[in-house]
């Protein structure tokens, strides 16, 4: 038998493999196909303190092995959330990450003092949406104001605080530490790297918002790349995504140094992904004869 | 019940130029799908990143078979309309939300009698409606003729025009050829006003029915398009404009529609 139950800042989780915010809703859609309990954790789409409409259409592109997204956190806000989506996952058993977003500093104190008496596990703090201004990216983009975004919520939250870095930065490894130093419990990354797509024929780009964010395999192996840096550079756990798609690709995240993994645009061309990879996964950790799936987490060679 | 099959291409037919007649097997884990006319299946071509979404045709429950209807317009319909007999494809259905065809049986006709019922289908548009139709001329049979059918059916030239014969099996058929569908359907008003109209075809189609419905007090719900990720409702990619509870905001079109009140649908 093998033990897939890891632990992230404290919280336990029942296997690494965690839905990404914005590719799984509320969780709600996902329910009706399987038990979504199955998770080890879901990171719920980003949250901000008031609703956002998001932008207007078009918001998807497809790529090479990815697709662009100009969603714009649509959301229904932060206390609509805690009232109509929060206890119904509770209750279903999932242990739930609130992905939040902000344009300003207040705005990260007020959003993570309204989750510190709810049963969310953990918050995840998005400082790295590249698709509004108010989406916090220019938070994720220098390591100074990481720090700051990070330790603003950080003196108002109760929870445990995962920082969610945006790769669109010049060095990975600073912005981890940064969060680090602030007094992030976690950190996990990669956000969506700022693309755009262009229809020849009309002249004009797909995504009516311009730039979007893109996803999938495409980012693979820069999101490889990230995670080992920053986990390299920081002695929190990580937790590491972009362009998962199977168990093989958990096992390669873990071993750059993730703790867990979170998995995303696979949510949206395979409705099954998340049983898929987890039963994957125990034949993975079976047939390679592990134990523990922790063994894997930065067992990296490089030499 | 919704899910995630793998069906068998049983048949493919011309409709006509450019459009593929499709018909899939679906295995026996799907037996408990109840597929309605409006909704769709969200499917998986080789070698492209995104599903396509596609409009569900006509359904047989006991072989547990679904038609498409899907018109080569780019890569993805373009591997879905050349599938041959044999090969499979992997599909998520059904999905969305249907035409309101059950509950237009539970409301009272303006006239007393049948309901009176008009589809307009513009193009490709056509697909759910010959859904719409066959699954009205199957509850009128159980229910003894609760509804009366007339179809509109409009296409570019007579090259692209599929349909006319199964619309007309329904109840009457208008058929437009390059023409304005849409007229066709402001005539017959004269006759007497429909108590909905179903509606799928392209956007200015869809508009310029919005204004002759609201015109003239009929009830319409339409089935819309948008570009798609997850077609369940999760993503939010798909979302548009529509009016919902007193205000404008966005609403998914893979959830919340394909098929919505037309009244409530913004245009640009
Ligand atoms: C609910 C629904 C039902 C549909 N039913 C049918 C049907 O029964 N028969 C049929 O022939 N077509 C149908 N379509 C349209 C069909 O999905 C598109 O023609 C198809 O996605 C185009 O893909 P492509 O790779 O050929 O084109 P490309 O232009 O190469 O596609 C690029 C991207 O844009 C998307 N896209 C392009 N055009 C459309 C469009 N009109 N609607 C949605 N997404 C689009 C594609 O899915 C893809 O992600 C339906 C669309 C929707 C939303
Ligand atoms: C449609 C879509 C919406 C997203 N929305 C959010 C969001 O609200 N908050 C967030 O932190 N990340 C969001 N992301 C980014 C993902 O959580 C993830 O970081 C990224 O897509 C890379 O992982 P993937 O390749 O597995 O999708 C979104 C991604 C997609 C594709
Ligand atoms: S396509 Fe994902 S919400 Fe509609």
């Amino acid at each position: 038998m093998t033990s897939l139950e890891t632990n992230l800042c404290g919280v336990r989780l029942k296997n690494p493999l965690i839905a990404a915010s914005g590719t799984f809703g509320f969780g709600r859609e996902y329910d009706e196909l399987y038990d979504i309990s199955c998770w080890g954790a879901i990171s719920v789409k980003g949250l901000t303190n008031l609703p956002r409409s998001g932008n207007p259409p078009h918001r998807i592109a497809e790529t090479a092995s990815g697709m662009l997204n100009s969603v714009g956190l649509e959301n229904p806000g932060i206390d609509a959330f805690i009232r109509d989506e929060l206890p119904r996952l509770a209750s279903r058993g999932v242990t739930v990450i609130a992905n939040v977003a902000g344009s300003d500093l207040d705005d990260y104190r007020e959003a993570v003092r309204k989750l510190s008496d709810t049963e969310t596990a953990i918050i995840e703090l998005n400082i790295s949406c590249p698709n509004v201004k108010e989406g916090g990216a220019q938070f994720g983009a220098s390591p100074r104001s990481v720090g700051e975004a990070t330790s603003a919520a950080r003196r108002h939250s109760s929870k445990p605080l995962m920082v969610k870095l945006s790769p669109n930065t010049a060095d990975i490894a600073v912005a981890a530490r940064a969060a680090e130093d602030a007094g992030a419990d976690a950190i996990s990354l990669i956000n969506t790297i700022t693309g755009m797509a262009i229809d020849v024929r009309t002249r004009r780009p797909v995504l009516a918002n311009v730039t979007g964010g893109l996803s999938g395999p495409a980012i693979k192996p820069v999101a490889l790349r990230m995670v080992w840096q920053a986990a390299s550079a920081v002695s929190i756990p990580v937790v590491g995504m972009g362009g998962i798609a199977d168990a093989e690709d958990v096992a390669r995240f873990m071993l750059a140094g993730a703790r867990a993994v979170m998995i995303g645009t696979a949510n949206i061309t395979d409705p099954m992904a998340g049983p898929r990879i987890l039963a994957e996964l125990e034949g993975f950790a079976r047939t390679n004869g592990i134990a523990d799936i922790n063994e894997l987490v930065g067992a990296l060679e490089t030499s | 019940m919704k899910g995630d099959f793998v069906a068998r291409v049983i048949s493919n037919a011309r409709a006509a130029e450019l459009v593929s007649d499709i018909s899939l097997e679906l295995p026996p884990e799907a037996s408990g799908i109840d597929p309605r006319p409006g909704q769709f299946a969200h499917l998986s071509v080789g070698g492209l990143f995104l599903r396509r979404p596609i409009s569900i045709a006509g359904f047989d429950g006991e072989s547990l078979r679904v038609r498409m209807i899907v018109r080569n317009a780019g890569r993805g319909s373009g591997a879905i309309a050349s599938l041959e007999p044999g090969e499979s494809v992997r599909m998520l259905l059904p999905l969305g939300s249907p035409f309101p065809v059950e509950d237009l049986a539970e409301r009272r006709g303006k006239s007393g009698g049948a309901k009176k019922i008009h589809l307009v289908a513009g193009g490709i548009g056509a697909a759910p409606l010959l859904f719409a139709a066959d699954f009205i001329r199957a509850l009128n049979e159980v229910r003894g003729g609760i509804f009366s059918v007339e179809s509109f059916a409009g296409f570019r030239d007579e090259a692209s025009s599929f349909g006319a014969d199964e619309f007309g099996r329904a109840g009457a058929c208008r058929l437009v050829i390059g023409g304005l569908v849409t007229d066709a359907l402001e005539e017959s008003l004269g006759r007497g006003a429909p108590d909905a109209v179903l509606a799928c075809g392209p956007e200015p189609m869809l508009e310029a029915l919005q204004g002759i419905c609201s015109a003239n007090g009929i009830a319409a719900y339409a089935s819309l398009e948008a570009r798609m990720g997850c077609g369940v409702g999760a993503c939010l990619v798909c979302s548009r404009r529509a009016r919902a509870g007193g205000g404008a905001g966005y609403r998914r079109v893979c959830r919340d529609g394909p098929s919505f009140d037309l009244s409530e649908v913004i245009f640009k």
